[in-house]
């Protein structure tokens, strides 16, 4: 699906799972859960490709 | 040659043009999608039959650019949110919500919550943006959803939890306010309201520190469904159903005045009499008030536009049902032309294209109150080209008397006598008849343009 000409907010969209009721409130947590172990990913997969570019000291 | 709607090009998969009088939708491939699938609903059908959703059929098109092309029929006046009341965008609020519920309910979603979707027919809100459904795809939340909230919910909790008037605000910003600023405006007691701390809030909070992310990938995988966009819908409507604003103004109550009683029946024979002169289909009624006049108009079958400036006796009689075309405006600085390149919601006088113009009231409002010089007054009446019938009040009328109280002559324009009045009609003006009316301090004109 294309919304690309709506700005829907990301903070907003997310909210709308927890407006949801319970069910919405564990899926909220999900996505949250999701999106920080995706940022966690993201941040080791930077730290290897540092390690490999950083020159050593000889 | 079609000519483009101005205000209809956001959406790349639908917008608007006119044949002449006829109004044509044309379409991409997605949105010729999304009309089958709307189309094949019961839901459609019923919305139709029940004037929730402007009808619209599908029809030859011979430009090869587009995928499909829809007619509409034509919306007599289109007006915007920043001139309906309290009452108005709060019917269009639950409009919104209701044909969401319903479409949902049958596999499709609207893609969008903006009140510039939905116009007012014969007194009742009416969706005419048939582009903004296409078919719900599992997963995805509703992304209209803070759209909703800035350009419905919020503006209705200026007026009813602030007793501040909304029409300002999305007139000088029709996005309306932002969850943060709305959040400021409530103040730290009303943000405790359950309500208030989620949409508002918790939503600011949420935007704040979620600017950019991508979270609908992760929404879907986490389960997200239509259930969950429902029941947020459901408690919304909920919650805007219960939004009261007791309706106050400067001018309810008007009708009770002495000379208003006395002089009704009167300027209602006149009016009459000139709406048999001149049998036209659209009629502009300035300062409108509590509508006594545009409901004449109506039923010589006119089209009934009424401004007036007064949100409290508008949205009282708009809540008796009338079917009149309401514009919420003050005369004085009407709605402009604004939007994108200045073009995309016309002023209102160019919206209104009257055939004939009711000023009863409200010349020496705009002389005495307004400041504006008498001849200027004339004028603008005579830039609406076409017949007018208008009422003079002489600066010996009690209400001029009272308008005047803390004036000096210095204070005001010359040219105010009713003999300065004539002279002025006859420079742009032919007049057709005129009556004095009561105690001789008011005159009733009927003029058609030289």
């Amino acid at each position: 699906m294309l919304f690309g000409y709506l700005d829907a907010g990301s903070g907003s969209l997310i909210l709308q799972a927890i407006l949801g009721g319970a069910a919405g409130i564990l899926v909220a947590f999900k996505a949250w859960k999701a999106r920080l172990m995706g940022k966690r990913a993201m941040a080791e997969t930077e730290t290897e490709v540092d390690e490999t570019t950083v020159p050593t000291e000889s | 040659m079609h000519r483009p709607d101005p205000g209809s090009f956001r959406d790349p998969a639908s917008h608007v043009v006119f044949d002449g009088e006829r109004v044509l939708r044309l379409l991409d491939d997605r949105g010729l999608r999304g009309w089958h699938a709307l189309s094949s609903t019961r839901f459609f059908e019923k919305a139709v039959a029940d004037g929730r959703l402007i009808d619209a059929k599908l029809v030859d098109n011979d430009d090869s650019s587009v995928a499909g092309a829809l007619e509409h029929p034509r919306v007599p006046f289109i007006s915007y949110p920043y001139e309906w009341t309290f009452t108005m965008l709060k019917d269009a609020a639950l409009l919104q919500l209701e044909l969401l519920a319903d479409a949902l309910g049958e596999g499709l979603t609207i893609k969008d919550a903006t009140p510039y979707n939905i116009q007012f027919i014969d007194g009742r809100p009416v969706f005419i943006d048939i582009g903004s459904f296409e078919a719900y795809s599992p997963g995805e939340p509703w992304i209209g959803y803070r759209q909703f909230t800035r350009q419905f919910l919020f503006p209705l909790m200026m007026r009813s939890d602030l007793g501040v008037p909304f029409q300002p605000w999305l007139r000088g910003n029709p996005e309306g306010p932002t969850a943060a600023e709305m959040r400021n405006l409530l103040g730290t007691g009303r943000r405790l309201r359950p309500s208030t701390m989620l949409h508002v809030s918790l939503q600011a909070r949420m935007e704040e520190r979620m600017s950019g992310a991508a979270v609908r990938d992760d929404l879907k995988s986490a389960g997200f469904n239509a259930e969950l966009i429902l029941a947020n819908v459901r408690k919304l409507h909920k919650l805007v159903e219960g939004m009261e604003w007791s309706g106050q103004g400067v001018w309810v109550g008007y009708q009770t005045c002495d000379h208003v009683g006395r002089d009704r029946e009167a300027k209602g024979d006149f009016l009459k009499t000139a709406l048999d002169r001149h049998r036209p289909g659209r009629v502009l009624d300035l300062g409108a008030n509590d509508g006594y006049f545009s409901e004449i108009s109506l039923r010589s079958g006119a089209v009934a536009i009424a401004v007036d400036g007064d949100e409290g006796v508008l949205d009282a009689w708009y809540r008796k049902g009338t079917r009149a075309a309401i514009a919420l405006s003050d005369l004085t600085n009407p709605s402009p032309a604004q939007g994108w390149a200045g073009t995309e919601r016309p002023s209102l006088t160019d919206r209104a294209r009257p055939d004939l113009v009711i000023a009863y009231g409200l010349i020496h409002h705009l002389i005495y109150t307004a400041s504006v010089p008498p001849a200027t007054v004339v004028d603008w009446l005579a830039s609406f080209r076409c017949p007018v019938v208008v009422e003079f009040v002489s600066p010996r009328d009690e209400m001029v008397g009272k308008l005047t109280a803390n004036k000096t002559e210095a204070e005001l324009h010359h040219g105010r006598e009713q003999d300065d009045f004539e002279r002025l009609l006859r420079d742009r003006f032919e007049i057709v008849a005129s009556t004095p009316l009561g105690e001789g301090t008011r005159t009733l004109y009927s003029l058609t343009n030289r």
